[in-house]
């Protein structure tokens, strides 16, 4: 790749900037930053919308109440049942039965708060969905 | 180049480097006033390397690396060139379950002592990063310069200047749970040969590579790792279906471009290391041989490119993922020419 060559097609990195080796004319390899390439952002695209498909759905599961507000929170976070449970220090499969709407509910404030500092949300917040559909 | 003052009031170059590890080594090393490149850094820690290992997945995908394993680079750096680390890790135990606020403690123990101080961190957690940017991945590496309120100065290699990181940012990436996790990985130089035998330490890293990349007798890494792959992606879209097919191509050229590789999963940082190591051994092979690394790399590029049309192109197209295959193909071939000439070449070298 040619200094020439460093893609500069888009603002991706939103104003950061990333470093590449290039060949300089003298054919030297300097550091060069490039602002983004369409290539990378095709496929990262395809990442972020498979994953905001996902946040959508569930979304619409936790409304349509057949998942608890958890599992939205856990998906938006971008971890498995495995990180959170790590995370929170409660049992995988005590994970799994929390995304039941009916289950959640009742949980004990304690188990809200140890969920809640893990997904680094307020306990309140927890218990609903977000007004916006994605907000970190 | 940004200039910024550590804890102790000493200034501190801020490198602007394309991956993490091979940047804070670098730093570290810079720091303490060798002269190390990224580049060198990158070489000297064996960092170049493939491996499609479809039984670990993270988001459910399976995981492609173009890089050793976190963590080594650095410590093979250390080791090679003579540098003294500390190192510390925050194990769990059943009486001594969460250690976030005695690693914090620690952390600030040491700036106010006067050290830089890297760190292994979960990325999801900092927030300083550009959202498309935050996944949960446990090895990203950053430098703690000093304590500013509410947080820390982080010289991040990633980003072209430092950055504050948010205290409680910080504590949750240091301690993040999952995969690989870092257990609050911290480490600082205690000593450093100030004249390390560079010409040594580059005869040894270059045939590590050659041994991990021709050698390993397992399937899925190295020159094998990479015909591995090349089959797996032509035949991806009659036994995945295309949806799932494209899902995995797109991961495997996110990993080669996206996550501060440099372009072409280090295949050109690998170059500039070559081109270093030729100046030093003022051998004309080595020079040739980044030559021909850097038209390796320009091919991963073609395949990045030639992949994110597949993408792209909804519903048509399967002679394109066997087109796709075919550049990895190519790549492996090359690769495997690349690596034997080059441990020849090492073979030959006088330390």
């Amino acid at each position: 790749m040619k200094v020439s060559e460093v893609p500069q097609d888009i603002t991706y990195y939103n104003g950061e900037k990333r470093a590449c080796y290039a060949l300089d004319d003298q054919g030297n390899y300097v550091v060069v930053p490039s602002s983004g390439w369409e290539a990378e952002a095709i496929v990262n695209g395809l990442a972020m919308e498979d994953w905001e498909a996902r946040l959508a759905q569930i979304r619409k599961e936790v409304l349509a109440g057949r998942q608890s507000p958890l599992s939205y929170y856990m998906e938006l976070r971008q971890m498995t049942p495995k990180i959170l449970g790590q995370t929170a220090g409660i049992a995988v499969f005590r994970v799994k039965r929390h995304f039941r709407p009916e289950i959640f509910a009742k949980l004990k404030p304690q188990v809200l708060a140890r969920y809640a500092k893990a997904l680094a949300v307020s306990t309140e917040e927890l218990q609903k969905l977000p007004q916006t559909p994605k907000g970190r | 180049m940004t200039t910024e003052l550590t804890c102790a009031g000493k200034p501190f170059n801020h490198l602007h480097a394309s991956h993490c590890e091979s940047g804070v080594t670098a730093s570290l090393f810079q720091d303490k006033g060798v002269d190390l490149s990224e580049a060198m850094a990158f070489g000297i820690g064996s960092g170049i390397f493939f491996g499609h290992l479809p039984f670990i997945k993270m988001v459910g995908l399976p995981v492609t690396t173009y890089r050793s394993r976190p963590g080594t680079l650095f410590s093979k750096v250390a080791k090679r060139l003579g540098g003294k680390f500390v190192t510390k890790k925050y194990y769990n135990f059943p009486w001594k379950t969460d250690r976030t606020k005695e690693g914090m403690d620690d952390l600030r123990a040491l700036l106010d002592s006067g050290n830089i101080v890297g760190l292994t961190t979960n990325i999801y957690w900092l927030s300083y990063f550009p959202d498309r940017f935050r996944f949960q991945f446990n090895g990203h590496n950053i430098i703690v310069l000093r304590e500013v309120k509410d947080g820390f100065r982080v010289a991040d290699p990633v980003l072209d200047h430092p950055v504050d990181c948010l205290t409680e940012d910080l504590e949750r990436a240091r301690f993040a749970r999952g995969p690989l996790e870092s257990k609050g990985y911290m480490y600082y130089a205690k000593s450093v040969n100030p004249k390390p035998n560079f010409r040594k330490a580059c005869i040894d890293a270059i045939r590590d590579s050659c041994n991990m990349m021709l050698r390993t007798p397992f399937p899925f890494v190295g020159l094998m790792g990479m015909r591995y792959l090349a089959r797996q992606i032509i035949k991806s879209p009659t036994a995945l279906g295309v949806r799932e097919a494209r899902r995995r191509l797109a991961n495997v050229v996110r990993m080669q471009e996206e996550v501060g590789t440099g372009g072409a999963g280090f295949r050109f940082m690998y170059a500039a290391f070559l081109q270093e190591a030729a100046a030093l051994f003022g051998s004309d092979e080595l020079a040739g041989l980044s030559k021909e690394m850097t038209s390796i790399g320009d091919i991963w590029r073609q395949f990045a490119v030639v992949s994110a049309r597949v993408i792209k192109e909804r519903g048509s197209g399967e002679e394109t993922f066997a087109k796709a295959g075919g550049l990895v193909l190519i790549c492996a071939g090359r690769e495997e020419q690349f690596f034997r000439d080059l441990d020849s070449v090492a073979g030959k070298l006088k330390a």
